[in-house]
């Protein structure tokens, strides 16, 4: 990947988000750490994070209230659910909230490998889409009516996309 | 450790065995006064009614037998009156007879009767003037002062009966006078009679009644007596009153009571007497028949197998009851356990994430592809520093979770209940709350007072409590506890911010099997058996509740040091 997926990890067991960290780290990740959901969404509003991994059990606010935000507040994230408190009712219910996969704790690297792939994938295409769109939109604008109008539009078309 | 066990188990089995012959033994008495009370209480009331029945139906069977047979006699007395009357006023009548015609009318009498013996003729004077009968008489006699004289000169009637004597061959005796009165004198005739027949019906009548019958004069004389009874002219133990002339009575005779008729005649002042036979027995037992004997016990010998298989399956199934309970108690416990495994699987999950994603990092640090320069792998001791106090951590969780499920015998010990409360919230809750933002109060008294209880199930029933009042609060939310002492208890209240109970459901809220979870989340055992529970120590539980605020739970505990 000639860019580092970014990535944001939520986690309130502090060895546990270092550990996993580090290794993604050393796979070539742009790790960001949060041990708290307020954390989490300051943090997205620094940057542009590509996904997030969120654990669903934690102190203040809850994981799924953090999906909910995020998913609202920045719909190019992907989030992947990271949990020891797994249940196929919990699953059902962040999936239906736009999480894109739902792994256990203990994790098995492989598969958060691969899932993470996929995510950005699903990512790629969206903002390949979002791209796309954004372009036919601009150059809507562009064969428009008057330059105020095309000024106009194009804030709007900003404003769209925050 | 097995050994321990093995000797409390039969010391534990011991003290159930006599605690169940105790309950057998309770059954038997219950059921015993319930049915066979009853039972040899109206058995007593109908014997008595039946005895007292018997003793009227006899007491009346005496009364007719006495009037039956005065009525006899006093037939009989008239018939012979009539007999000798009609001789003394027949108009052929030889007045002074001499003594080959008395003989031919004692020839007449006779067949008028065999009951007479013997006649003699007086004058008016009294003095004797012929005779016919048996005796052969040389002189005769004077009767001027003799009472039957007397009397019948004096008497409106122109008959007399004379009592009983032991006359000709000592055999039993007695006269009818007649006079008649011939011009201003007065002459009579008396006959003597010996009535053999009478006597033998009379007697006879004893045989066939099971009783005594007896003749007796107005002074009390035996006039008429069986053998066995006595003898004529002795003196009858029994003198009716002369007022009444039909009636019953009862003497003590020789230490049992005698029931008697009695029936005046109406020709002479005697009183037929009809009693019981010695060898009846009267009072409670009178008529107790073998038979009836044999059937009563044959129904109580029933009924008490009876009672006796059924209070041991009673107690049997008490017995079987109580495991059953101490099997749901423990159910109940998995449950309230299962309920809390949620929470727990997570914390185990947690270390063991860490133990697990530690040792990939070594390996990824020892891999290299990674830069792994083949000498150490750099901040290992970290690593497995991490791993150490991630495993040790799932020690503590599973500890804590055994040593909450296993069977332990319940142990009566000394405790301080802020102590037992603070082990059971640190140890299962802290982290539990913390992570799903339910704030926790300890509101303790600091002087509580120690009890004695067993902390097993003390805390079972804590638990279960505090696990509702988590499920029924949406976080945010807080569960306060309390301790506090109110009249001889302990109360620990368990209050929570969260949904509150339903008027109607507060009264089902301890029932087994009734629960306000979606199917699958809830057994319902929970509240019945920390009911339960609390109910054999001796307290309690109770609930007040604001639906949409909050509920309160308060544990009880009776202060028995």
């Amino acid at each position: 990947m000639s860019e580092s997926i970014k990535l944001l990890i939520v986690d309130d067991e502090v060895k546990f988000l270092d550990s996993i960290a580090q290794r993604l780290e050393m796979r070539g990740f742009d790790v960001t750490k949060a041990i708290n959901g307020n954390e989490a969404i300051d943090a997205t509003k620094q940057k542009q994070y590509d996904i997030a991994l969120l654990d669903l059990k934690m102190p203040g606010m809850d994981g799924k209230e953090v999906l909910e935000i995020l998913k609202k507040d920045h719909k190019y994230i992907e989030v992947i659910i990271l949990t020891g408190h797994g249940s196929l009712e919990s699953a059902v219910e962040c999936t239906k909230l736009g999480a894109f996969g739902y792994l256990p704790k203990p994790y098995e690297l492989d598969k958060l490998l691969e899932t993470l792939k996929d995510a950005y994938e699903t990512r790629m295409m969206k903002k390949f889409e979002q791209d796309s769109e954004r372009i036919e939109k601009l150059m809507k604008i562009a064969t428009g009516s008057s330059p105020l109008a095309i000024l106009r539009e194009m804030r709007e078309l900003d404003d769209d996309e925050k | 450790m097995p050994k321990e066990k093995s000797q409390g188990e039969t010391h534990k089995n011991l003290l159930l065995e006599k605690h169940y012959k105790d309950l057998k033994r309770k059954h038997i008495i219950r059921l015993s006064l319930m049915y066979l009370l009853p039972l040899i209480i109206l058995i007593v009331y109908f014997q008595f009614q039946y005895s007292n029945m018997l003793n009227d139906s006899k007491t009346m069977h005496l009364q007719s037998i006495a009037e039956n047979q005065a009525n006899l006699l006093d037939l009989f007395l008239k018939e012979r009156v009539v007999n000798l009357i009609n001789l003394i006023d027949n108009p052929n009548f030889d007045i002074p007879p001499d003594n080959s015609t008395l003989q031919d009318y004692l020839e007449l009498l006779k067949t008028d009767s065999k009951a007479f013996t013997d006649i003699d003729f007086f004058n008016f004077r009294g003095m004797e003037i012929a005779y016919a009968g048996p005796i052969k008489r040389k002189t005769y006699n004077d009767y001027s002062n003799e009472i039957w004289f007397i009397d019948l000169k004096k008497s409106d009637q122109r008959y007399i009966i004379t009592d009983v004597y032991l006359g000709f061959r000592q055999e039993p005796h007695f006269t009818i006078a007649v006079k008649r009165y011939v011009g201003d004198s007065v002459v009579v005739l008396r006959a003597t009679l010996g009535p053999k027949n009478i006597y033998k019906y009379m007697t006879s009548i004893e045989g066939l009644s099971d009783v005594y019958v007896s003749l007796v004069n107005v002074k009390g004389d035996y006039q008429l007596v069986s053998n066995k009874l006595g003898r004529l002219l002795d003196k009858s133990p029994i003198l009716p009153p002369r007022e009444k002339k039909i009636g019953t009575g009862e003497k003590y005779i020789k230490n049992s009571e005698v029931k008697y008729a009695y029936s005046w005649l109406n020709e002479v002042d005697w009183v037929v007497i009809v009693r019981d036979s010695w060898h009846d027995n009267t009072g409670f037992f009178f008529g107790m028949d073998v038979n009836i004997l044999i059937v009563s016990f044959l129904i109580v010998g029933i009924l008490v197998l009876i009672i006796f298989a059924r209070a041991k399956k009673m107690a049997l199934m008490e017995r079987e009851k109580e495991i059953v309970r101490s099997q749901l108690e423990h159910a109940s416990k998995l449950a309230s356990v299962g309920e809390l495994a949620a929470g727990i699987a997570h914390e185990i999950n947690n270390p063991l994430a860490i133990i697990t994603s530690e040792i990939g990092l070594i390996k990824d640090k020892m891999n290299p592809e990674f830069g792994f320069n083949g000498k150490s792998c750099d901040g290992i001791e970290d690593h497995l520093e991490n791993m150490r106090e991630a495993a040790y951590r799932c020690r503590d969780i599973t500890r804590k979770l055994l040593s909450f499920v296993r069977v332990d015998d319940v142990l009566m010990k000394e405790y301080n209940i802020n102590e037992i409360l603070d082990d059971l919230i640190d140890g299962f809750f802290e982290r539990e709350f913390a992570v799903s933002n339910i704030e926790i109060v300890k509101d303790y008294d600091p002087k509580m007072p120690m009890i004695i209880t067993d902390s097993n199930q003390l805390r079972q029933v804590i638990l279960n409590l505090v696990n509702n009042a988590q499920d029924a609060i949406t976080p945010p939310g807080r569960i306060t506890i309390a301790t506090r002492t109110e009249n001889h208890f302990i109360k620990i209240d368990i209050s929570d911010t969260g949904k509150g109970i339903k008027e109607d459901e507060i009264s089902k809220l301890f029932l087994p099997f009734f629960t306000t979870k979606e199917t699958g989340k809830g057994t319902g055992l929970g509240l019945s058996v920390s009911y339960s529970i609390m109910k054999n120590f001796g307290g309690g539980i109770d609930v007040e509740s604001i639906p949409g605020k909050g509920s309160t739970f308060t544990v009880s505990l009776p202060i028995n040091k």
